[in-house]
């Protein structure tokens, strides 16, 4: 690694940390393996700063985050994977038993979303699948927009917004459940 | 009613602004007609404000910043050695002597042993190596010692229990000589390193976000020093202390 390379990764990455950490620990689910998988991912980002195009910094090192996690767990936790078309045969199910419960205009629903407090959500976050989590942390939590997250994530614009809308109805249905 | 698919779409852009504005105010006016968009609107809202007021924003660690830091630093940086030295010098400020290390003619030098294990082990990270050997054979590693010191220390092989030896090298501690092997978990490095052993209180169990681990036997103290967790680091003494050695 040439000095120019060193100086090059610290300019770009390395201020993208903490977003690379909160993605990872999203994605992982704990701080050991997602350090683990950051100090992986930063040694990929390393190796390959001399192809960095200059763009956006925090998209590049959190797409190669991203995938250093689920190769991660591809060997580490195959289960947690979860196909994409398995996820779709899932949401229509719900989504129709959604319907069936038509929401009044002032719901006692919206209420108790509002209230929810820090351990229910973080674990209906926990509790979704990992694309439509990783789609909804990046919008909601880390704050970046769609075009950003299509980026990271490798997916057209209308994937995202879709994950991101299946995201929240999940997380709806989840917190505007009586506990 | 559920608001139809390509509803949700547009509810969820436009509350995230991502439409632009010609589109932003046509769906205002359509939000403003249909009392079912409206209150998915509200659900949404609320749990977007419940996220971003209740869900804290996770942060590297120290530990992981000096991590990724030391990957794109071969060099030791210059202020790698001062901040090692203030270490030490505020753990010796701070706290009762513990560990002190013996010079050669076995009188104290007034140095507490466990920072300078652990200004040891942080140097090595900074290097491009933590390791003069680089060997995963202890057959390999213990006769290099060999050679540099008048004992070589006991070497374990812990690869089934997870603690690959990775090589050893030979830090500085205080004045004396001492054999460092160095193992791996998962990519966390574990330097252990052999001294005479002498009396003393308890040292501590951590210092600098580095866990310190340490135990006598056959008049040797071995110290463990690692960013592992410490249940992780007893794991690893433990492992050591059971395994067999070189015969």
């Amino acid at each position: 690694m040439s000095r120019a390379d060193n100086t090059r990764f610290a300019n770009v990455v390395l201020p993208y940390l903490d977003d690379a950490y909160a993605l990872a620990r999203w994605v992982l689910g704990n701080r050991a393996d997602a350090e683990d998988v950051v100090q992986d991912a930063c040694l990929r980002a390393l190796r390959g700063i001399s192809g960095f195009s200059g763009a956006n910094g925090r998209a590049w090192t959190l797409a190669i985050v991203r995938n250093a996690a689920y190769d991660w767990l591809r060997k580490n936790r195959p289960a947690a994977i979860v196909p994409v078309e398995d996820l779709e045969k899932v949401e229509r199910v719900a989504s129709r038993d959604n319907a069936a419960v038509a929401p009044a205009q002032d719901d006692p629903e919206t209420a108790l979303i509002a209230r929810a407090d820090e351990l229910r959500l973080q674990a209906a976050i926990e509790g979704l699948p990992a694309v439509f989590r990783e789609t909804l942390v990046l919008r909601d939590v880390q704050g970046l927009g769609y075009r950003e997250i299509a980026e990271i994530t490798g997916v057209p614009i209308g994937t995202v917004m879709s994950r991101l809308a299946r995201a929240r109805d999940r997380l709806i249905e989840t917190l505007g459940a009586e506990q | 009613m559920t608001p139809a698919q390509d509803d949700r779409l547009w509810l969820n852009a436009y509350i995230d602004g991502e439409l632009d504005p010609a589109h932003a105010l046509e769906f205002e006016q359509r939000l403003a007609a249909d009392p079912a968009l409206a209150a998915a609107h509200a659900r949404i809202a609320a749990l977007r404000g419940a996220i971003r007021e209740r869900v804290p924003r996770e942060q590297a660690s120290p530990q992981l910043r000096r991590r990724v830091a030391a990957l794109a630093r071969p060099q030791p940086a210059p202020g790698w050695r001062a901040l090692a030295a203030s270490v030490a010098v505020a753990f010796v400020a701070g706290s009762a002597l513990t560990y002190v290390v013996l010079g050669p003619g076995g009188q104290e030098s007034g140095t507490p042993v466990a920072p300078l294990v652990v200004a040891s082990h942080m140097r090595s990270l900074m290097a491009s190596q933590p390791i003069d050997v680089a060997s995963s054979d202890r057959h390999t590693v213990k006769p290099w010692f060999n050679g540099k010191l008048p004992e070589s220390p006991r070497v374990v092989d812990l690869t089934t229990q997870g603690f690959p030896l990775v090589g050893g090298r030979i830090d500085v501690i205080g004045l004396t000589p001492a054999p460092t092997l160095v193992y791996r978990h998962r990519l966390h490095v574990i330097s252990l390193t052999a001294l005479p052993a002498r009396l003393g209180v308890t040292p501590p169990h951590a210092i600098d976000g580095y866990n310190i681990v340490d135990w006598t036997e056959g008049g040797i103290t071995y110290w463990a020093v690692s960013d592992l967790s410490a249940p992780e680091l007893e794991d690893f003494a433990r492992a050591f202390r059971a395994g067999e050695a070189e015969p």
